[in-house]
């Protein structure tokens, strides 16, 4: 009864479904009708009602470029060590991606196997992979379907074909290149072929 | 050389052979000789032949459609690659035949003045919209990102051109206004009218293009950069400064995210009624199945009902309405209940009624219906067979009563 007092969209049950969960509805994402859950967030009537209406549970619709997430209300940011680790992670993450030959970036559609062969032929790479931590997995491949995995579970990437395993990069992916952005890097820390050697060790 | 002298043996060549074309179309550059004459509908003969009269080419073994083919079939669906030197040509001649015009007043060069100044309208909107299509399609599938960079500055040049073109036309358009309008021809003041029109809408169709080119642009780049700079913070780590050298703490510290900040789904209580349900039951038999419970099946959901449980329900009503069956039996005089029953013609929907369903049907109403039954208490005595074994039954005579008999 009540949504219909607060004239919400039907979806609405669906999007705190998704969104409550911590995950980001990206316009590109075609898995559980996910870009139809974008459209209606992003109708501005519905935003409005939306957000109203999440804004009394204490939830806030957040909006980046072609992508929706929830935040908390006078919450205060929790868990500093936990969030420290995972971006730290999500940083090796994207400087492998960004070390690609073949760069994965917004929209690109890639299978694991690729990255593996590709980490597989260049020394450089293969030892930013296996430097990830966290993953337990032998062999190149598997990590980086694990890694595949962990990043579609946190909704930057979406399992297009579970035949060909083939994954598509969300707009969500957006939000991790903001954050990366938005890092300021205080000095230059040494000079560039020092650094180099170090990831070349 | 090409043999191909008509239009019409053209066409038949190509619509014979319409599968082989389509292929060849649909998948430009990757089919090989042997491949194709694998298939069921070419033999080494037609292939020699398509080969002799020009249609399709071998090249390291690898087979293609003729190039105007495929250009032919390029323009017609508005694809393929954006090819502005076309209203080059048309411009030159149209200005040779405006020449012409002005030297001779005559009509073949105002048909043709007509006939480019058409084409060129038509070559203009058709490239913009390959423009378009084509930006589009490199941003969103080109993944080589070196290439998607050239393609699109590519494309940003094709557009200049292309607005200089229009810039061309349009200058030619003013300058013979005055001839166009002494011709006193009312076609191509059509012509010319709808030109000048479409050349305005293009020309902001190529600006709205220039707009997303340069946004995909920026979007490509703003990616490298961030990408150059997750580089850098990684060398930064690896150093262990990440925390020192950064504010890396801090945004971290201010990122809003749910999933990040240790938010859980939110969890409801199942409520016990709905464990009772057939719904909780599917559910707690999942978690034991889970948890290898195996002692938690006290209760099962029921068997699925037969598909025709309701038949058999309107089976057993039909049946169960005797009172009907009472009553033809007494409104009539000639057999006593017991033969009444044997030789009753039931209906179709009941089926066949055995000897023992009539039987215990005959007790039925004899002990239900007494009153409204004649009881003789003689014995009759009715014969028939089981199996091969002859068997005689005792049964009381049952009549309707007899105020009913003497009324009839």
């Amino acid at each position: 009864m009540e949504e219909y007092n607060f004239n919400l969209p039907k979806q609405t049950h669906d999007i705190f479904a998704v969104m409550a969960r911590g995950a980001f509805i990206s316009s590109n994402g075609t898995r559980d009708g996910m870009n139809r859950l974008y459209d209606v967030i992003n109708n501005p009537e519905n935003f409005d009602r939306l957000q109203a209406y999440f804004n009394v549970i204490r939830y806030n619709i957040e909006r980046g470029n072609n992508f929706f997430y929830f935040s908390k209300l006078h919450e205060p940011n929790s868990e500093i060590e936990k969030k420290l680790e995972r971006f730290e992670r999500y940083i090796d993450i994207i400087d492998l991606f960004a070390s690609m030959d073949n760069k994965i970036g917004i929209g690109s559609r890639f299978r694991p196997s690729e990255i593996a062969e590709e980490c597989n032929a260049n020394v450089r790479l293969k030892q930013k992979l296996q430097k990830i931590p966290l993953y337990r997995s032998e062999t190149l491949h598997n990590k980086v379907r694990e890694i595949c995995d962990l990043m579609s579970r946190d909704s930057f990437l979406e399992l297009e074909d579970e035949k060909t395993e083939s994954y598509k990069v969300l707009d969500s992916y957006t939000y991790l290149l903001d954050i990366i952005n938005s890092v300021a890097i205080y000095e230059e820390s040494g000079s560039g072929d020092d650094t180099q050697g170090l990831i070349y060790n | 050389m090409s043999l191909q002298v008509n239009v019409k043996d053209l066409l038949s060549n190509l619509y014979h052979n319409r599968g082989i074309v389509e292929l060849l179309f649909g998948q430009r550059d990757q089919v090989t000789v042997n491949e194709l004459l694998g298939r069921d509908d070419i033999t080494e003969e037609q292939y020699k032949k398509l080969i002799s009269l020009d249609i399709l080419f071998e090249y390291e073994n690898i087979v293609s459609l003729n190039d105007s083919v495929v250009a032919m079939f390029e323009d017609f669906m508005e694809i393929g690659e954006v090819t502005p030197g076309f209203i080059n040509d048309y411009i030159n001649e149209l200005k040779r035949h405006i020449a012409f015009y002005q030297e001779a007043r005559e009509m073949r060069f105002l048909r043709s003045i007509k006939k480019y100044l058409k084409r060129i309208n038509a070559t203009l909107t058709r490239e913009i919209i390959k423009l378009q299509k084509n930006v589009d399609d490199t941003y969103k599938n080109e993944s080589n990102y070196r290439i998607k960079l050239q393609k699109l500055e590519d494309y940003r040049e094709k557009r200049d051109t292309i607005i200089e073109f229009i810039k061309k036309t349009t200058d030619i358009v003013d300058e013979t206004r005055t001839l166009f309008s002494i011709t006193n021809d009312s076609e191509l003041f059509g012509i010319v009218t709808a030109l000048k029109a479409s050349l305005i809408e293009n020309l902001d169709f190529l600006i709205e293009i220039q707009t997303d080119i340069t946004d995909f642009i920026n979007k490509i780049q703003f990616q490298l950069d961030v990408y150059k700079k997750a580089q850098r913070l990684k060398e930064v780590k690896d150093h262990g400064t990440l925390h020192f050298k950064t504010n890396f703490r801090e945004i971290v510290q201010n990122i809003n995210t749910l999933k990040h900040n240790g938010h859980k789904t939110p969890k409801t209580k199942i409520p016990i009624d709905f464990l009772y349900s057939d719904d909780g039951h599917v559910l707690c038999k999942r978690i034991s199945e889970k948890y290898k419970i195996t002692r938690l099946m006290v209760r099962g959901l029921a068997d699925k009902m037969a598909g025709n449980f309701k038949d058999k329900g309107l089976e057993q009503q039909i049946k169960l309405d005797t009172e009907k069956l009472v009553d033809r039996f007494l409104n009539q005089g000639k057999q006593n209940l017991f033969e009444y029953l044997m030789d009753y013609k039931f209906p179709k929907m009941i089926g066949n009624v055995s000897f023992e369903e009539r039987l215990s049907l005959f007790v039925e109403i004899a002990m239900e219906y007494q009153t409204q039954l004649d009881f003789k208490y003689r014995l009759q005595y009715h014969d028939y067979t089981e199996g091969e074994t002859k068997k005689r039954l005792g049964y009381t005579l049952i009549l309707p009563m007899k105020e009913k008999v003497k009324k009839k």
